[in-house]
């Protein structure tokens, strides 16, 4: 009888115990998983290691590995860090998608777990909203301005308005940008001669010279390369220019103005007009499928499509595609879509231990070497202008067609603007532009109603 | 000797009330912790303005006032109430229909059931990705089959309206196994007798379905029609990975307004999108109960 009480209490204890250890463990690890374990273990071995004189090991999470484009540079230059400081510092790359990247970083952040390194805002799809309200607010970000004074080869190189920006109450928060890659359009020659460079046109040369050409526009996920389109087509518009570079800080939030309006009417008859067939519902993987299968002449993108058209990457080219026919440029108006007022490459949490302070900030700063920024650029193009660069660079830059055509392709009078993912809210930019634009292709909406449907959707947002 | 052995009944079970509400305490514990304390924190955090990171800040009944302004959710409210007809009559309706099929044992029932069976073993999100090829205007089997017959034919389904609207619901309308595994379960449970002496009257086969089969299977229909409804209250993945809730707001419904609340950093509002969830349900529980007289012994 006694056993069998006692058999009683011993399954109703451990029942018990069981779901508490359960229960515990959960709330410890909670939603991050194994990530964030992997952090914090990594992050108190660092720590130890650091201690005792050993190699730093430096664990980022990053959403450039893997399949993602940017891991073509992004690896290889891990590499040559660690081989460069070995037994004093090595970077481990944790890849995760880029998709997960920004929910990941949050739920850190909200257990005071996040990584030292970490992507900045307007990359990764975190939003400045967040990283404000979230990061600043709560000073979670470190403090650069020693970073500055410890490696001037790389601060002096840093763009002038990225640092301001990146300057909140005197405290230099990312590591402001060093090199610009402006946005501009792919045109294949075969299919689409301009009578002159698009840059020199004005929008409306340029539209009806387009005949029965179409644009690589998309509707799904975020409507990228159409809203590509839009940003050039509202910079060309009177006022549009100070329109898209001075709402970057504080976001824009009503569109019921005579240039979105305006700039809107003109997206309207290219999408119905110039879009290619598989616009309605294309995502990026239909949009750049459309391209490089000679079903549309020309796409809105950044240098870092070029390495699609080189012959390593035929595999990808069907209906008689040839990636020697594209040619590159800015967008009429001379316009070219890139915002210097950004946060930057990366910043590092305050809560790491200094030990972990100093491999990233090392890691930064070998980021920034004149050698790895010229890489950079030769990989996936690019302006740094505050390097003076040597004539084998510039050599080894021609010799990627290209980058080169898109580097020659701005002059001292460009308009560098910003994209709509720059001043719109993350909501609006990221899934009601892209949601509303069926309906302006079928009429359901004209453009004025389109402008006061997205305003509604960033004022219900901003409530 | 019955109010002898009732009092020894009740003596049995003074002793072991403690061994029962100690066995009870994990699935106390775990409800508590998972479904009470989460509960009362959606509750409160309605009322409050939070980014989900620093601290709430009461602002009463604000949320919920803007929330019936939102355009987004008042059509969230009529695709709710649409939906919920379609899956109450053809969803459901479809699952009675094969689960009385199936219950006649016609050659090859058990291959039909376990086929019927399949989609509810891929996830809702696989299921999404199949349907927006199966959608695609180009490679899609739908449209092909289409141009087969009007060559001219054009449509991306879940990006056009109102196409998006009846391709979302394709997406689940005919995947109605659960209702047909209640249903059957009802049916083989009914006494044998019933059918026989029935039968010795003369009833007809569709007398019997009429008068027999389904006034017993009364409360699998309702459960059922429970459980469709309220799966279209919290249905995500087939909006998500699909239209997202487009075009414009023609496909939107409460999740998604939810997790878009969450990406703008309003979780307060999402919580009180949560809470309308939660009443909905609450709402739909009741309704089903008392048109179905659930409560009442069908026997």
């Amino acid at each position: 009888m006694k056993l069998k009480k006692l058999l009683k209490s011993g399954i109703a204890l451990g029942l018990c115990l069981g779901l508490s250890a359960c229960s515990g463990g959960g709330a410890s690890s909670n939603t991050s998983g194994e990530s964030s374990k992997a952090v914090e273990s990594g992050d108190s071995k660092e720590a130890k290691d650091g201690a005792s004189g050993k190699e730093i090991e430096l664990k980022i999470p990053t959403y450039l590995a893997g399949e993602n484009v940017g891991a073509t540079f992004f690896l290889p230059q891990v590499e040559r860090f660690n081989e460069k400081y070995a037994g004093k510092y090595k970077v481990v790359v944790e890849e995760v998608v880029q998709d997960s990247y920004a929910e990941k970083i949050k739920q850190l952040a909200g257990q005071n777990k996040l990584p030292t390194l970490v992507h900045s805002p307007g990359s990764g799809g975190i939003d400045t909203q967040w990283f404000k309200q979230v990061i600043l607010d709560n000073d979670m970000a470190y403090d650069l301005t020693d970073f500055a004074k410890e490696y001037p080869d790389v601060s002096s190189s840093w763009i002038e308005g990225s640092k301001e920006f990146c300057t909140v109450d005197g405290k230099i928060i990312c590591n402001p940008l060093i090199v610009l890659r402006p946005i501009g359009l792919y045109y294949n020659e075969s299919l689409y001669k301009p009578e002159k460079d698009i840059r020199d046109m004005s929008m409306d040369e340029f539209i009806s010279g387009l005949g029965d050409n179409k644009l690589a526009f998309m509707t799904s996920e975020n409507a990228w390369t159409s809203s590509l389109m839009l940003a050039a087509l509202i910079a060309n518009e009177e006022g549009g220019v100070e329109l898209l570079n001075n709402n970057t800080s504080e976001k824009l939030w009503d569109y019921n103005t005579p240039v979105m309006v305006n700039a809107v009417g003109k997206l309207q008859k290219l999408l119905q007009n110039n879009a290619s067939s598989n616009t309605v519902g294309a995502a990026y993987a239909d949009a750049a499928n459309a391209f490089m299968s000679n079903n549309a002449a020309l796409i809105c993108n950044g240098s870092w499509m070029a390495s699609e058209f080189n012959e390593d990457a035929k595999d990808k080219w069907s209906n008689g595609f040839d990636g020697k026919d594209v040619k590159t440029t800015i967008y009429p108006g001379n316009v070219a879509l890139a915002n210097p007022k950004a946060y930057g490459d990366f910043w590092i949490s305050n809560a790491a231990s200094d030990e972990q302070k100093e491999a990233a900030k090392a890691f930064l700063a070998f980021r920034g070497s004149k050698e790895e920024i010229e890489a950079y650029i030769l990989a996936e193009g690019g302006n740094a202008p505050n390097i003076k660069h040597s004539d084998d660079f510039l050599n080894k830059l021609k010799e990627n067609n290209i980058l080169y055509q898109l580097d020659q392709s701005m002059n001292a009078d460009t308009k560098f603007v910003a994209t709509l993912g720059d001043i719109l809210p993350a909501s609006v930019a990221d899934t009601e532009f892209g949601k509303l634009l069926p309906k302006l292709i079928d009429n359901s909406l004209t453009p004025e109603q389109f402008c006061a449907e997205l305003t509604k959707k960033a004022q219900e947002a901003k409530q | 000797m019955s109010s002898k052995r009732k009092m020894a009944a009740s003596k049995l079970e003074r002793k072991n009330y403690k061994w029962i509400y100690l066995f009870l305490l994990p699935s106390f514990i775990v409800f508590v912790t998972f479904y009470i304390q989460p509960i009362f924190t959606v509750f409160y955090t309605s009322f409050t303005k939070w980014d989900g990171f620093n601290k709430p800040k009461f602002i009463g009944l604000t949320n919920y006032i803007n929330m019936f302004g939102n355009t987004a959710f008042r059509y969230s409210l009529k695709n709710l109430l649409l939906w919920s007809i379609i899956a109450a009559v053809l969803h459901v309706g479809f699952g009675v229909l094969v689960a009385f099929a199936i219950f006649k044992k016609p050659y090859g029932w058990k291959f039909t059931r376990a086929v019927f069976m399949i989609p509810n073993v891929i996830s809702a999100a696989a299921w999404a990705m199949i349907y927006r090829f199966m959608f695609h205007d180009d490679m899609g089997m739908i449209n092909n089959l289409i141009r087969k017959i009007n060559p001219d034919f054009h449509v991306q389904w879940f990006y056009q309206s109102p196409f998006a609207f009846i391709a979302v619901t394709l997406t689940w309308l005919f995947y109605a196994v659960i209702v047909t595994l209640i249903v059957l379960n009802d049916l083989f449970a009914i006494p044998g007798d019933l059918f026989e002496a029935a039968r010795v009257d003369g009833a007809s086969d569709f007398q019997l379905i009429k008068y027999i089969q389904l006034p017993l299977c009364r409360n699998a229909i309702g459960t059922s029609i429970i459980a469709s409804i309220t799966a279209r209250v919290a249905m995500y993945e087939q909006i998500a990975l699909t239209t997202a809730g487009g075009p414009g707001d023609d496909t939107m419904n409460l999740p998604v307004i939810l997790v878009k609340s969450i990406m703008d950093l309003k979780y307060g509002y999402a919580n009180a999108n949560g809470v309308i969830m939660f009443i909905l349900g609450l709402f739909i529980l009741w309704l089903i109960n008392k048109l179905f007289k659930m409560n009442e012994s069908v026997y």
